[in-house]
C-alpha cells in the first residue's frame, strides 16, 4: 500500500529542532559537583535568608538518602550527578533597574524564541518572566500589574521583597522529600517565578514564564510558586527550549500551586525542550514534580499540557483536592518519535467532600518511541459525593513505536463514582483515504487528524498557546507520520 | 511462616520429585515474593503470612462436598483421590497423561517462570506431591461436562495440580470448584494446553469457610484458532489471590473472561491477569467485577500487552467495581501495553455504589430496600453466573451470594 511506504519514512524530522542554537554568553558558573557546600554556595550567591538555607541544606540531607525512582516505563544512562554544575547565570550586574541594562544578547536571544521582551516589542496583553539557565532575566508589564496587587516577579525576588509569603508556603504542597527529584530541586533550585494573586482579584493579564536552557553542563533546577488567593484566578503559561548538545542536560524542576477559597488556578506548558538526535543522542532529562493543592472551598486548579520535547518526560502534573466542591483538571497532550521516551500522567488526590476531577490524556507515539500514561486516582474516606472522570487516548503511528497505559484507581469512599475509559487506535486509512480523495495532501491530512485527535485538550489552552501546540505538533510529525 | 522456614532448610517435603526439586531450588534463592512488586504490592502482609503459617499436610480427608450430588451426565473427579482414568468412548478419549508426557511440558513451563509472577506456582509444584498432580488429555467431541474439585482440610496446607492437554478440536465444558476448609490454605494451580481449534468453556468457583486462603493460578496457552472462555467466581476467603496468565502463543485466537470477587468482613481478594497476545489476530473480552463490603479490600490489576507482532489484536478489558461501605476499599489497574499499531483496545474502569435512582424507583412501586438491593445486586452477578459452564442450571450460584448478602 502506498501509504505503507510513507510510514517507514516517518521517523525523521524534516525540520531540524528551530530552537538549539546556543547563545554565546559570558556566564558565571560554579564547580561541577555536588555537596553541602556548593548547596551552602548557591544560597550564598542569592543572599538568602537563613529559614531557606535551612530549607535547602534539610532536602539535602534527604537528597542523600534517597535512591532514584526506577518504577517508571523509562530507561537512560545512569545521570552522574557530580559532573553537572548546579549554578551557571549569564554576568550582569547585580540589579537592573529596567530592561535597557539587561544585556542585548540575551535580548536578542528571547526574540529569536519568539519572546521580545523589549518594551516596544513585548507581547501585549502576556506578562513574561524569561529564565534563561539558572536566573530570571526579566519581567514584563511588572508596574501595571502591581496596580492590581498581582506580584509576579522570579522567585529570588520574591525571596528578597516577600519572604513572609515564601516561608509560609514554600514546601507545603511538593515537601522537600516528596521524591528523589523534588529534594535535589529543593536543596539546589536557582531560580523560578513567583506569583500571588490577591483576595478578590482576577489577574488582568495571562502570566508567562519562559525557561531557557543554554549551558550543556549545567542542570536546570527552577522552582515556581504560584498562590490565589481568595475568589482570585490566574491564567499561567509556561513555555521551554534547549540547544542542541550531545550530552544530555538534567532539569529538575518543582511547581508549586495554592488556591485558597473560590479562587481557581489554569497552569498550561508547552514543553519543547531538545529531544535529542533521530538517534537518540542528546537531549534534556526532564524529571518535573508539578502539584497544586486545592485547600479552599470551591477552588479550582485545571493543568494543560503539551509535551513534544525531552529526550525523557517524568512528569505528572497533579492535584490535591481538599477543599470542599474543589475541582482538578488535567488536560494533556504528550507526542513522541524518534527514540523519545514519555512518562507522564496524573494524581487526583480526593480529599475533601464533593470534589470533582476530570482527566484527559492524549498520546501520540511515532518513531520509536515509548508513550505511556500512569495516573492515579484516589477517593479517600472522607471525600463523599466525589466524582472522576478519566480518558485516556493513545495513537500509534508507526510500528514500531509503543504506547503503555497504567491508572490506578483506589476507592475508601462508596458514595463516589470513579470513571476511567482508555483506548487506543492508528491513523485510520480509511479517513486517510477520504481527505486525500478531496485533494489534501497527505501530510497535511495526517497533521489535520492528529489536530483532531488532540482537540479536548487544544481547546482548553489559551488561545496563543493552542494554536502554537497545534503548529508544534505538526512541525514535530512533519515527515515522520504514517 | 512455617512453609518458608522449611522451604530455606530444604525441609519441605521428603522424597522431592524432579520437579519438585527444580522449583524448590528456585525458591531458595529467594523465599518470598518482592513485596514491592506490583504483583503483591498491596497484598495484606499479615494474611500472606498466616496463609504460610499452616503444616503441609498430604493426606485428605475425605471431601465432603456441600454440592450437588454426582449426576450421571457430568465426569467428576477429585484431585488427591488415586485414580486410574482411562475413558474411552466412541466419540471422545480422557487418559491420564503419562509421567514423561507430565514432566516434559512442567520442566518447559517452569523454564519461562519468573520468581514474582510465578511464585504460587513455584510455591505449588514444590509441595504438590504425585498424587496431587492431575494430568489429563482429553480429545474429541460430544464429551460429558467435566467438574473437578480441590480442596483444603483444616489447619492445613494442601497443594492440588491439575494439567489438561486438549487436544486438536476437542471441545469441552469444564468446571473446577476450590473448596476452602476452615482455617486452611488451598493451593491450587491449574496448567491448560489448548492445541489449534479446541476449545474450552471453563468455571472457576472458589468457595471459602472463614479463615480459609487460597492461592489460585491459572496457566493457559491457547494455540491457533483456540478458544478459551472463563467465568469465575471468588468468596468467603481470608485471603485469596486469583492469578490468570493467558498466552496466545501464535495469535489468530479467541479469549473471553468474566470474573468476579466478593468480599466481607476484613477479607482481601485479588485478581491478576496477564494476557499476551504472541501473534496477530488475537482477540479479548475481559470483564471483571468486585463488589466490597465492610471492612473488606477487593483487587483487580488486569494487564494486556499487545507487542509488534500482535498486528490485528482486538482486545478490550473492563473492570466494574461496587464499593457498599466506607471502611471497604477497591484497588484497581488496568493496563495496556502496545508496541503494535493496527490494533483496538480499549479499557474501562469505575466504582461506584447500588444505584440510588433505581433503589428508589423500586422503592416507590413498595419494594423494600433490602428487597431492592438484592434485585441490583442479583443482575450484576447475573451476568458474571451465566457465564459459569455446568453449575448454572445444578447449582444456585446466585442464591448462595444473594442470601449471604
Amino acid at each position: 500500500m502506498a501509504n505503507e511506504n510513507l510510514v517507514k519514512d516517518v521517523v525523521r524530522e524534516k525540520e531540524p529542532y528551530k530552537y538549539g542554537f546556543v547563545t554565546d554568553i559570558e556566564t558565571e558558573k560554579i564547580a561541577k559537583g555536588l555537596n553541602e557546600d556548593i548547596v551552602k554556595l548557591i544560597s550564598k550567591k542569592k543572599g538568602e535568608p537563613n529559614f531557606l538555607l535551612n530549607f535547602r541544606l534539610k532536602a539535602f540531607k534527604k537528597w542523600q538518602k534517597m535512591k532514584e525512582p526506577n518504577w517508571a516505563e523509562i530507561g537512560y544512562q545512569k545521570i552522574d550527578y557530580q559532573d553537572i554544575i548546579y549554578y551557571s547565570a549569564p554576568k550582569q550586574k547585580e540589579k537592573l533597574s529596567s530592561l535597557d541594562e539587561v544585556d542585548p544578547k540575551l535580548l536578542e536571544t528571547f526574540d529569536k524564541l519568539g519572546i521580545p521582551l523589549t518594551e516596544q516589542k513585548k507581547l501585549t496583553n502576556v506578562a513574561v518572566d524569561a529564565v534563561f539557565d539558572s536566573v530570571s532575566i526579566a519581567t514584563t508589564f511588572r508596574e501595571e500589574l502591581a496596580e492590581h496587587g498581582v506580584i509576579f516577579c522570579s522567585i529570588s525576588e520574591a525571596v528578597k521583597n516577600h519572604p513572609d509569603l515564601i516561608e509560609k508556603y514554600l514546601g507545603t504542597v511538593v515537601p522537600a522529600s516528596d521524591n528523589y527529584f523534588a529534594a535535589l530541586n529543593s536543596a539546589v533550585f536557582s531560580d523560578g517565578s513567583f506569583v500571588y494573586i490577591p483576595k478578590g482579584v482576577t489577574c488582568p493579564m495571562d502570566l508567562s514564564s519562559y525557561f531557557r536552557i543554554n549551558s550543556g553542563d549545567s542542570g536546570q533546577f527552577e522552582r515556581t510558586l504560584i498562590i490565589a488567593e481568595e475568589s482570585s484566578s490566574v491564567s499561567y503559561l509556561e513555555g521551554c527550549t534547549a540547544p542542541m548538545f550531545d550530552t544530555n542536560t538534567l532539569h529538575a524542576a518543582v511547581v508549586e500551586l495554592i488556591a485558597l477559597d473560590d479562587a481557581s488556578i489554569k497552569y498550561s506548558t508547552v514543553q519543547n525542550w531538545y529531544a535529542g538526535n533521530e538517534k537518540g543522542v542528546g537531549g534534556i532529562f526532564n524529571f518535573v514534580t508539578k502539584r497544586g493543592k486545592c485547600l479552599g472551598k470551591r477552588s479550582k486548579i485545571s493543568w494543560s499540557q503539551v509535551e513534544t520535547g525531552s529526550a525523557i518526560t517524568w512528569k505528572y502534573p497533579s492535584c490535591l483536592l481538599l477543599g470542599e466542591e474543589s475541582v482538578g483538571e488535567f488536560y494533556s497532550v504528550a507526542l513522541t518519535n524518534n527514540l523519545q521516551q514519555a512518562d507522564t500522567g496524573t494524581k487526583m488526590i480526593h480529599i475533601g467532600p464533593k470534589t470533582k476531577s476530570t482527566i484527559v490524556s492524549k498520546g501520540i507515539s511515532a518513531g520509536n518511541s515509548i508513550n505511556s500514561y500512569r495516573g492515579l486516582v484516589k477517593m479517600g474516606t472522607k471525600a463523599a459525593g466525589s466524582r472522576n472522570y478519566s480518558q485516556c487516548d493513545s495513537m500509534l503511528i508507526g510500528d514500531q513505536a509503543s504506547a503503555n497505559t497504567f491508572p490506578y484507581i483506589k476507592s475508601q469512599q462508596p458514595n463516589s463514582e470513579i470513571e476511567h475509559e482508555a483506548s487506543t487506535c492508528r491513523i485510520s486509512e480509511d479517513q486517510l483515504f477520504y481527505l486525500q480523495s478531496r485533494g489534501i495532501e497527505f501530510e497535511e491530512a495526517i497533521s489535520m487528524m492528529v489536530s483532531g485527535f488532540c482537540r479536548d485538550v487544544f481547546n482548553q489552552l489559551p488561545m496563543e498557546f493552542a494554536a502554537e501546540a497545534d503548529k508544534l505538533l505538526s512541525l514535530k510529525l512533519e515527515g515522520s507520520v504514517g | 511462616m512455617e512453609i518458608i522456614e522449611k522451604i530455606t532448610t530444604n525441609k519441605l517435603v521428603e522424597n522431592q520429585t524432579e520437579i519438585q526439586k527444580i522449583c524448590l531450588h528456585k525458591l531458595q534463592s529467594s523465599p518470598l515474593p518482592n513485596p514491592k512488586s506490583e504483583l503483591w504490592r498491596l497484598s495484606n502482609k499479615s494474611k500472606f503470612s498466616n496463609l504460610l503459617d499452616y503444616s503441609i499436610n498430604e493426606k485428605d480427608l475425605k471431601l465432603d462436598t456441600p454440592y450437588p450430588k454426582n449426576s450421571q451426565s457430568t465426569i467428576r473427579l477429585i484431585i488427591g483421590e488415586n485414580y486410574q482414568i482411562k475413558l474411552i468412548e466412541e466419540n471422545y478419549s480422557i487418559q491420564q497423561l503419562s509421567e514423561d508426557e507430565l514432566d516434559k511440558f512442567m520442566k518447559e513451563q517452569i523454564s519461562f517462570f519468573d520468581q514474582n509472577e510465578n511464585w504460587s506456582d513455584l510455591l505449588n509444584l514444590s509441595i504438590s506431591c504425585k498424587k496431587n498432580i492431575l494430568g489429563l488429555k482429553i480429545n474429541g467431541s460430544k464429551i460429558p461436562p467435566i467438574e473437578i474439585f480441590s480442596h483444603s482440610s483444616t489447619n492445613s496446607f494442601n497443594a492440588k495440580t491439575l494439567v489438561i492437554f486438549l487436544e486438536k478440536n476437542c471441545n469441552i465444558e469444564l468446571l473446577q470448584v476450590n473448596l476452602g476448609k476452615e482455617n486452611s490454605s488451598l493451593s491450587q494451580s491449574t496448567f491448560f494446553f489448548l492445541e489449534e481449534n479446541s476449545s474450552l468453556k471453563h468455571g472457576v468457583v472458589s468457595y471459602g469457610e472463614s479463615g480459609s486462603n487460597l492461592l489460585n493460578s491459572l496457566n493457559i496457552i491457547q494455540q491457533k484458532n483456540s478458544e478459551y472462555k472463563l467465568g469465575s467466581l471468588h468468596f468467603k476467603f481470608n485471603y485469596a489471590r486469583f492469578e490468570i496468565n493467558i498466552k496466545q502463543s501464535e495469535g489468530s485466537a479467541k479469549t473471553k473472561i468474566k470474573g468476579m470477587q466478593i468480599t466481607k468482613k476484613d477479607e482481601q481478594i485479588a485478581t491478576y491477569t496477564k494476557i499476551d497476545f504472541n501473534g496477530p489476530n488475537g482477540f479479548l473480552d475481559q470483564i471483571n467485577k468486585s463488589l466490597a463490603d465492610d471492612k473488606s479490600h477487593a483487587i483487580f490489576e488486569g494487564s494486556i500487552i499487545v507487542p509488534k507482532i500482535a498486528q490485528k489484536t482486538d482486545a478490550s478489558q473492563l473492570s466494574r467495581n461496587l464499593l457498599l461501605s466506607s471502611l471497604a476499599q477497591i484497588d484497581t489497574k488496568p493496563q495496556l501495553e502496545i508496541i503494535a499499531d493496527d490494533v483496538k483496545c480499549k479499557h474501562g474502569a469505575t466504582i461506584s455504589q447500588l444505584n440510588e435512582e433505581e433503589l428508589f424507583y423500586m422503592r416507590t412501586r413498595g419494594i423494600t430496600l433490602a428487597e431492592a438491593s438484592k434485585l441490583q445486586l442479583s443482575s450484576y452477578f447475573q451476568e458474571i453466573i451465566s457465564f459459569i459452564p455446568v453449575s448454572k442450571d445444578r447449582w444456585d450460584l446466585l442464591d448462595k451470594l444473594l442470601n449471604e448478602n
